[in-house]
């Protein structure tokens, strides 16, 4: 079992990896059969198109279908599948977290930050390591964290919840004006307002007092702009 | 049953109390009181992630609210 989960992991590992990962979706399962003397592949397919394949040890099979006490191809494919599924949202939140916190020392991301800032272009995404001075410095535990991030979630509608699974941020509509805000994964200067192009119009700088977690703040900021947009954005600063 | 969440420093912290027992009902309001007097605002959390509804005042038929501190420019 163990080793189909490693294989299962191998090959979203890849998936994730490559660019454009955190955007695609699994669609598929398929399993090639051995030719000769190679052994049969267990093959990943996902939404645009991207395909991965790992080798399949007879043993590992064996042992899965023993443990799930399936016998026939499509029992086991579909097996394979929801359990790929299950681990792939895990991965990406795990991927999700892992980018937030900087695999980089936070004087690296600075640097990256500073240089970001002198080639910035209107609408372009403001890199954050809010969350790597906020693990860092603020001494925030991974318990705290992961706590915000799932009543974070609870809380996204299913289209907020797949637009933040596969891009990392979330729309939301004012719920007095009804204009379009981006809230992208960080705890300051991450709110844009958008036009009707979905352009940049302006980002939005407010949060709750306290230093509170990432997934706090932004569910705070979502709730605010729908819920009290005006008292909001008394309090926000704008930078244009 | 009622829940408060109320957002901290660990995440959150919630107190579930039975809507059918009055002295629970009454701590809940009492706590209520307390946080929106500290500046908090208290927000019935919509279904499915929708737009919820501010409380201006304590409603012990809300399933969920959230308790959210004071906003701040940044």
């Amino acid at each position: 079992m163990a080793e189909m989960e490693d294989i299962l992991r191998a090959l979203l590992r890849r998936a994730l990896s490559e660019r454009g990962g955190e955007a695609r979706t699994l669609t598929g399962i398929t399993i090639d059969s051995g030719w000769r003397r190679f052994e049969p592949r267990l093959c990943a397919e996902f939404s645009d198109g991207y395909r991965t394949s790992h080798s399949l040890t007879p043993s590992a099979c064996f042992a899965f279908c023993e443990r799930h006490g399936v016998w026939d191809i499509a029992a086991l494919r579909g097996l394979l599948l929801q359990d790929m599924r299950r681990i792939h949202a895990q991965m990406l939140r795990e991927h999700r977290a892992q980018r937030g916190a900087g695999r980089q020392t936070w004087i690296a991301m600075l640097i990256r930050r500073l240089r970001g800032r002198l080639r910035r272009r209107p609408g372009r995404q403001l890199p954050a390591i809010e969350a790597v001075f906020r693990r860092h410095f603020l001494d925030e535990s991974g318990e705290a964290w992961e706590r915000g991030l799932q009543l974070l979630e609870e809380n996204l509608s299913p289209e907020q919840r797949r637009q933040y699974d596969a891009s990392g941020y979330f729309d939301v509509t004012g719920g007095a004006s009804g204009k379009r805000y981006r809230i992208r994964q960080g705890s300051s200067m991450n709110v844009e307002q958008l036009d009707k192009r979905g352009r940049r119009v302006c980002t939005l700088c407010f949060m709750p007092a306290g230093r509170l977690v990432t997934g706090d703040v932004m569910l705070a900021q979502k709730v605010a702009l729908e819920v009290f947009e005006r008292d909001a954005l008394k309090v926000a600063n704008k930078f244009y | 049953m009622g829940v408060q969440i109320v957002m901290d420093r660990s995440g959150d912290t919630r107190h579930e109390f039975d809507t059918a027992d009055r002295e629970a009902v009454a701590r809940a309001e009492q706590r209520f009181l307390e946080l929106t007097g500290k500046g908090f605002r208290a927000v019935a959390l919509g279904k499915d992630g929708g737009p919820g509804t501010l409380m201006r005042n304590f409603d012990p038929t809300v399933e969920q609210s959230l308790f959210i501190p004071q906003l701040q420019g940044g």
